[in-house]
């Protein structure tokens, strides 16, 4: 097995998860109805209520902070939405069939991580463009180093998903988990508000700026905006990317160390 | 390294799922270029022992060497050696057979071209060909299984397993799977099947291990484990004679433990009946007593089965009855 025949492996197994979109189209339906509801009525009616009043120059609003909070709140959704896949294909024997095949450990769990990762990025793609469409103006570069930005993140909520249903082996845990963090890691981060709003409620905003989810939303604002949102940002944006990267590769290496050492066929629940 | 004759080498092999013991200390090799069964009752350890082999469990203590290489220490490299059909087919309900079976083949390590003519090949050779485009919630029982075994037949693994490879398919097809496993064991695969058809076990197997508890029963060759049973073949003979003559020259035969006397016929049951018959005819015949006919019977592996495993279930559980009247052997 070198280098070239686990590069192959690696990109079967993220083939894997690309064949298997289909499964999931009704979620993602969904979604991107919510979607559609968020950067409609709930994104027009919050902008004409909110002002960032001292914070930013000129011509910008909350509509266009919304607009990108919303991209990553349908990103993690969709990303963590993988657990379920997971959890399923334990119970149907998947992973046992995987973990039966010539394949190292190592190898099998980057492929599913970037499999899943490419999976959550494919399918918000639409929302990404509708985004970019609103904004307008976007550079080039903008818009390369934001998709960058999305997969990683993808990739590493993937590794968070793979990590946790791989450890619980349990379905019922993963439903009630995931609906947990779903709800809790979005609220907790500046998704919606400003890390300087945050700041009057000090719990609230150091889990938002200890939270992976801040640094890629505002990572994305600043691609964009980058001098009118940097002083609303929790962090500078070479900061704020290396978290993300660190996230990424903590995560999927949790993942693989799972998978090789802890994980094997059975006992799920 | 272990020696090459070995293809699996099990040691002290223990596997425990909490409190419940699946395997419990089990020794077992098995050899280069043999197809080897695994019989047992339904929870005696078989599947997983097969699935630790194949790395999908790790052992709680012991270990299981795959041509020399420990699966707990090597597991990539042990992977390298073994295709597994599993007793449950394992698919999602949206994949498609075609779909399916080409990922597999490129993960064994086809090329993309080699992958296609290789799938095509399995799944005509299974009659799978014309479910090619069906999802497999579409798939009836024995289709299912058949994907199971066509994986292995694309990968061609040097170690072949198969846990209950004709469970819940038709006569023609069992016999099709079997012809799979003969052409893999003789293309060099060596071959472990486990299963709970005595017939089968029968047909295709060279040796064989009975599994109890997730110890081992019995080991050895069908010959060698019927000829364990003791009386366990049935010598009978029609004469015409003397009763008197018959019982005196059947008791100068040690080997023939019990016998019986009736309606002028011998029913005797002995160890090696096809080579005792004709020393019991040569007496006879030397006594006076007209023999008319001979049939030699020999156990069947239900009676070794049944031998091994319900003779330790009355062993261990005086409550537990054998359906098999006084001996278990007997019929």
């Amino acid at each position: 097995m070198g280098a070239l025949s686990d590069l192959r492996t690696l990109a079967l197994f993220a083939y894997w998860d690309l064949l298997r979109m289909r499964r999931r189209t009704m979620f993602v339906a969904m979604r991107v109805v919510w979607f559609a509801l968020q950067v409609t009525l709930f994104a027009l009616a919050l902008s004409a209520m909110v002002r960032f009043r001292g914070y930013v120059s000129q011509g910008l609003d909350y509509y266009h902070f919304y607009l990108l909070g919303v991209y990553a709140s349908i990103l993690f959704s969709i990303s963590t939405s993988n657990a379920y896949e997971v959890a399923e294909e334990f119970e149907e024997g998947i992973i046992e069939y995987h973990l039966s095949l010539p394949v190292k450990r190592r190898i099998l769990t980057l492929g599913r991580a970037i499999g899943g990762g490419l999976a959550g990025f494919i399918f918000t793609l639409p929302m990404f463009g509708i985004v970019l469409a609103l904004i307008g103006g976007a550079t080039p570069w903008a818009v390369a180093a934001s998709l960058a930005a999305a997969l990683a993140f993808s990739i590493g909520v993937v590794g968070l998903v793979l990590s946790i249903v791989l450890s619980v082996k349990s379905g019922d845990a993963t439903d009630v988990l995931f609906g947990v963090l779903d709800a809790m890691i979005v609220r907790l981060s500046t998704i919606f508000y400003p890390a300087v709003v945050l700041s009057k409620v000090a719990p609230y905003y150091y889990a938002a700026v200890s939270n992976p989810v801040s640094h890629f939303v505002d990572l994305l604002r600043t691609f964009f905006f980058f001098e009118e949102y940097r002083v609303l940002a929790v962090s500078d944006p070479a900061i704020m990317a290396s978290y993300l990267l660190g996230f990424v590769a903590g995560l999927v290496s949790a993942a693989v160390y799972v998978v090789e050492r802890k994980l094997e066929g059975g006992g799920w629940r | 390294m272990l020696a090459v004759s070995a293809a699996v080498k099990i040691v002290d092999f223990v596997k425990k799922f909490g409190d419940t013991v699946a395997v419990d200390g089990l020794n077992l090799e098995i050899y280069e270029g043999e197809i080897f069964g695994l019989l047992g009752p339904n929870g005696s350890g078989k599947s997983t022992t097969l699935l630790t082999i194949a790395t999908v469990y790790k052992p709680t203590s012991g270990d299981i060497y795959v041509f020399g290489r420990s699966v707990t220490r090597e597991g990539d490299e042990v992977r390298k050696y073994v295709g597994i059909a599993f007793q449950e087919p394992k698919a999602m309900w949206v994949d498609t057979l075609y779909e399916l079976l080409l990922w597999h083949a490129r993960v064994v390590g086809y090329s993309s071209a080699e992958a296609k003519s290789a799938v095509r090949d399995a799944m005509e050779r299974l009659n799978l060909w014309e479910h090619r485009g069906k999802q497999f919630y579409q798939l009836s029982g024995g289709t299912r299984k058949k994907l199971e075994i066509a994986k292995v037949l694309i990968q061609r693994p040097r170690l072949a397993i198969f846990d209950e490879p004709t469970a819940q398919v038709d006569v023609i097809t069992k016999h099709a799977l079997w012809d799979v496993i003969r052409e893999l064991r003789q293309e060099g695969s060596t071959v472990i099947v486990a299963t709970n058809d005595m017939f089968e076990a029968e047909r295709i197997c060279e040796r064989l291990a009975i599994m109890y508890r997730g110890r081992l029963g019995a080991l050895g060759t069908v010959r060698e484990l019927k000829d364990r049973i003791p009386g366990g073949d049935v010598v009978e003979i029609g004469y015409e004679g003397s009763r008197e003559e018959v019982e005196r020259a059947v008791s100068r035969l040690p080997s023939v433990g019990r016998y019986v006397l009736e309606d002028n016929r011998l029913i005797a049951y002995l160890n090696r009946g096809e080579e005792k018959a004709a020393e019991i005819v040569s007496l006879l015949t030397s006594a006076g007593v007209k023999v008319k006919r001979i049939m030699v019977q020999e156990p069947t592996l239900d009676d070794v089965f049944f031998y091994f495993t319900g003779a330790r279930l009355r062993e261990e559980n005086q409550d537990v009855a054998l359906n098999r009247g006084a001996t278990p052997w007997a019929r």
